[in-house]
């Protein structure tokens, strides 16, 4: 009896503890983004009943893993719908993995936009509006991306490819390479967005080239793409001649 | 109902009573009525009865298995409902089955651990109970292979595995073959010896007969006849006279000495002597064993 | 037996008893076979570890985690659930409880000592998975670092800096602590699960039906934040569909505090804190549960 009156004790303390204390758990989980964002109701069709409850079951990881799967699959039969469903599928499931993103772009404006262009049984038109849709596929999904990891320095330099490859954009392109190195990405993507300012027309852009690409070259930098454009940068800027990096004879 | 705390008394059984419900229907199955009975310590107390008149269940209330509706059940003056109480009690069940993936000995071993024994007192005790039961041949082998015999043998030495004050044992010799029960009668004897109480059934009547001091009888779960054994079964006003190897001649002359004697005396038999407490059993227990009780 | 006969003083709570039994449940576990999917595992993981070469090293990374902390969760899940669910019946059954509940042990200490085993099995079974995961990880990781250097440096660009990138890239997706965390919290999850178990088996009548309900409570406590959530914030509804989702609410574990292992694979750092207070939350469901469990099984008829 007495053990028994000891046992309810502890159960109603337990009881009473356990919401506050599942609730403050859930809160530093949330807060250290260690807990899954809610999942879109919407998402129950594409899984199917199976996958949807497994993925609530602590198994989204892996039922990404097989989407980003059949997605491969995909890709491999030139499936460019079915990719980018699947992708997006992937991505909502894990909507904080940049990878995904990152692949999913990829897909849609390299691959996708490169095989339509490619396929000689299109009219041209065609070919081309199918090359930037896809193109452009691919920077939506990124800016999509970019809302779930704002900021994200792996995604802004994919777009910064893009805009830099695939559109081009120099002005959009220099902005996602130098916001990504603001992000922590490496000084590479620093010299990326100055060698796009250089393509622009205005003297804001070269002015913010030319003290990039020139702090690299104090520094002692002589890569050839900086030893290419700081030239055109001091001319297209009239800097004075004696303080203009002397220019080799020969080509390095 | 005060608790009886008497030294002497081993186990107590008090107004006891058990009703099972059985099936959805909650029917009322009452299968121990107003039990009472006492088993002073050193004695060995011989439980009878028909199948189904209670036995077990009784066994199993005094061990906390099962609890009781109404009454109480003490050992050693602890109730039974505490588990202090079967500090010193060593139990074999009817139909006793163990851990399949144990051999005898590691099952030994368990039990005693459980006791709360360990190391060379453990080991030495496991060895001797193994010895004492006769299952050293088949120490190592798993108990999942034993016959029903010699898992009765290792229910037996796994209740005597912490030397228990306390020996409750139901149908200990079912299934054991004759050389086996008579060792586990002995053994019953020795321990008496040694000062341990024992509370034993059997529907072996002549074993009971054997080795109980006191034998209680119940039928439908109620207690018809209890008391010493050689109460119970001497008939108060006659004397049984039982010869070896007596000659027509001896006989013929003892019915002589009697006619001679003065007129009370009066032959009422000469011939084999009966088992008298099956006699008893069947005298005084009405269940037939083969009906629920009612 | 001796001359005096010796009276054991009787311990309310013996460490020894318990471990007996937690040690005799493993045994008896163990002889069941219990343990032969870390075989199925292994081959799961190396076949995931070593497919698909043509993806992008991160993902192959990834994928061979995902398969195998899924497999892993599943099996964790599925030994709780039903080795729990049988260990009380059978004993029941086979009337060992007789002999054993004879012996001066208390009912929780069976208790105690019959979930004891399933964990000690769980969390050996995982430890054992743990270091399967991690030696196949390792090596595909190095395999990949190493496949990549040498790529750099048919690039004739394998300066320090980049090989010190590709490693921290690919570092962050392959081994890290983080995987072990990972164990331990799918270790977490299924503990909570056994205990739920055992509750329903002390009350249950049959092992089928325990098993089925703790498979129901399994899905509902992955569910459960969604449910409090809903419960303690919206003030507007009431009736009968309130009480019962404050109902499922404090019976219900939230199994959801321990699914970090989405995030672990993709190398996402938790704190010791915060793996200490999920190992908490844990032993309070756990205690909770088993001190339910004892109150059924205390007035059991057996
Ligand atoms: N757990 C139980 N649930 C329902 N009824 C029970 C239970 N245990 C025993 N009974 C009933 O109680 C009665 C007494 O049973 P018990 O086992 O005590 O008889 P017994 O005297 O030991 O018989 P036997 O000589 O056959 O061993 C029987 O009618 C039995 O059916
Ligand atoms: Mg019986």
């Amino acid at each position: 009896m007495k053990h028994k009156l000891l046992v309810f004790a502890l159960l109603i303390a337990i009881c009473l503890s356990k919401l506050p204390l599942e609730n403050s758990l859930t809160a530093t989980l949330r807060r250290q983004k260690l807990l899954d964002t809610g999942l879109d109701l919407s998402m129950r069709e594409s899984l199917g009943q199976m996958g949807f409850a497994a993925s609530l079951g602590g198994l989204r990881s892996l039922i990404a893993s097989i989407s980003y799967l059949q997605s491969y699959t995909a890709f491999e039969n030139l499936d460019w719908g079915t990719v980018d469903s699947l992708m997006t599928l992937t991505t909502r499931l894990q909507p904080t993995e940049p990878t995904y993103w990152e692949e999913a772009s990829w897909h849609m404006a390299y691959n996708a936009a490169s095989n339509y262009l490619n396929n000689n049984e299109l009219r041209a038109a065609i070919r081309n509006k199918l090359f930037r849709d896809h193109v452009n596929r691919g920077i939506s999904i990124l800016d999509e991306g970019l809302r779930y990891l704002p900021d994200n320095p792996r995604l802004l330099m994919k777009l910064g490819d893009i805009y830099r490859d695939r559109k081009p954009d120099p002005k959009l392109a220099a902005e996602a390479y130098l916001n990504a190195y603001d992000h922590g990405a490496k000084s590479f993507y620093e010299r990326m967005g100055a060698y796009e300012l250089v393509k622009l027309n205005d003297r804001t852009s070269w002015e913010k080239a030319y003290a990039i690409l020139k702090r690299y070259y104090d520094s002692g930098a002589r890569y050839a793409s900086i030893m290419r454009d700081l030239p055109i940068l001091e001319a297209k800027l009239e800097i004075p001649v004696e303080k203009r990096v002397p220019v080799p004879t020969k080509a390095p | 109902m005060t608790p009886d705390i008497s030294p002497t008394t081993a186990v107590s059984v008090e107004n006891l009573t058990k009703i099972f419900k059985i099936g959805m229907t909650k029917k009322a199955l009452v299968a121990v009525r107003d039990l009472s009975f006492k088993v002073n310590q050193g004695e060995v107390y011989g439980l009878i009865g028909p199948n189904g008149c209670g036995k077990s269940t009784t066994m199993k209330i005094m061990l906390g298995l099962v609890k009781a509706t109404q009454g109480r059940t003490a050992i050693f003056g602890r109730n039974s409902e505490e588990v202090a109480s079967r500090n010193n009690v060593g139990f074999l069940p009817e139909n006793p089955y163990f851990y399949k993936h144990l051999s005898a000995r590691e099952t030994l071993h368990f039990y005693g651990k459980l006791c709360n024994m360990k190391g060379s007192e453990l080991h030495d005790r496991a060895e001797a109970m193994l010895t004492l039961t006769g299952l050293t041949h088949a120490a190592d082998r798993r108990v999942g292979g034993y016959s029903k015999g010699m898992l009765q043998r290792i229910g037996l030495a796994q209740a005597l595995i912490n030397e228990p004050r306390l020996l409750i044992l139901d149908e200990p010799t079912a299934g054991v073959d004759p050389v086996g029960s008579r060792r586990i009668r002995d053994l019953i004897l020795e321990l008496k010896q040694r000062g341990a109480t024992i509370v034993v059934t059997s529907h072996l009547l002549e074993q009971i007969q054997e080795v109980c001091d006191h034998v209680g009888i119940m039928s439908n779960g109620q207690m018809v006849k209890e008391g010493k054994l050689e109460d119970l079964i001497s008939v108060g006003n006659q004397t049984e006279i039982i010869l070896e190897d007596a000659s027509p001649e001896l006989l013929e002359q003892i019915r002589g000495l009697i006619n001679k004697n003065d007129q009370q005396t009066k032959l009422v038999s000469l011939g084999k002597p009966r088992t008298t407490l099956e006699k008893l059993f069947l005298e005084s227990t009405t269940q037939t064993g083969d009906q629920e009780p009612s | 037996m001796t001359e005096s006969i010796t009276t054991q003083k009787y311990k309310a709570f013996s460490v020894i008893r318990i471990w007996t039994l937690a040690a005799n449940t493993v045994t008896q576990l163990l002889r069941m076979r219990i343990l032969a999917f870390l075989t199925v595992f292994s081959l799961i993981a190396i076949a995931a570890g070593f497919s698909f070469p043509t993806m992008s090293p991160e993902q192959q990374l990834k994928l061979l985690k995902d398969v195998s902390f899924g497999s892993l969760q599943i099996f964790s899940i599925v030994i709780a659930i039903a080795a729990t669910s049988i260990l009380i019946p059978k004993d029941l059954e086979d009337r060992t409880l007789y002999t054993i509940l004879s012996k001066p042990v208390p009912r929780y200490e069976y208790l105690i000592g019959k979930l004891l085993g399933v964990l000690l099995l769980i969390g050996g079974g995982l430890l054992i998975m743990d270091l399967i995961l991690s030696a196949v990880i390792w090596i595909k990781q190095s395999l990949i670092i190493t496949g990549q250097i040498a790529a750099l440096k048919q690039e004739q660009s394998a300066t320090p800096e980049n090989v010190a990138a590709i490693k921290m890239i690919i570092g962050k997706y392959g081994l890290t602590w983080g995987v072990h965390a990972g164990v331990f919290a799918v270790f977490l999850k299924a503990s909570v699960i056994a205990a739920l178990s055992l509750l329903i088996s002390s009350f249950a009548s049959s092992t089928l039906f325990t098993i089925v309900v703790a498979f129901a409570f399994t899905i509902i406590g992955h569910g459960q934040q969604l449910l409090r959530d809903w419960f303690l914030h919206d003030t507007l509804s009431s009736g009968f569909g309130k009480i019962i989702s404050g109902l499922v609410v404090i019976i219900c574990p939230d199994l959801k505090l321990f699914d970090v292992v989405d995030k672990v694979i993709t190398g996402e750092i938790i704190s010791a804190v915060t793996l200490a207070s999920m190992g908490g939350m844990a032993t309070l469901y756990i205690v909770g549960y088993t001190a339910t469990a004892y109150l059924f099984f205390v007035d059991k008829e057996l």
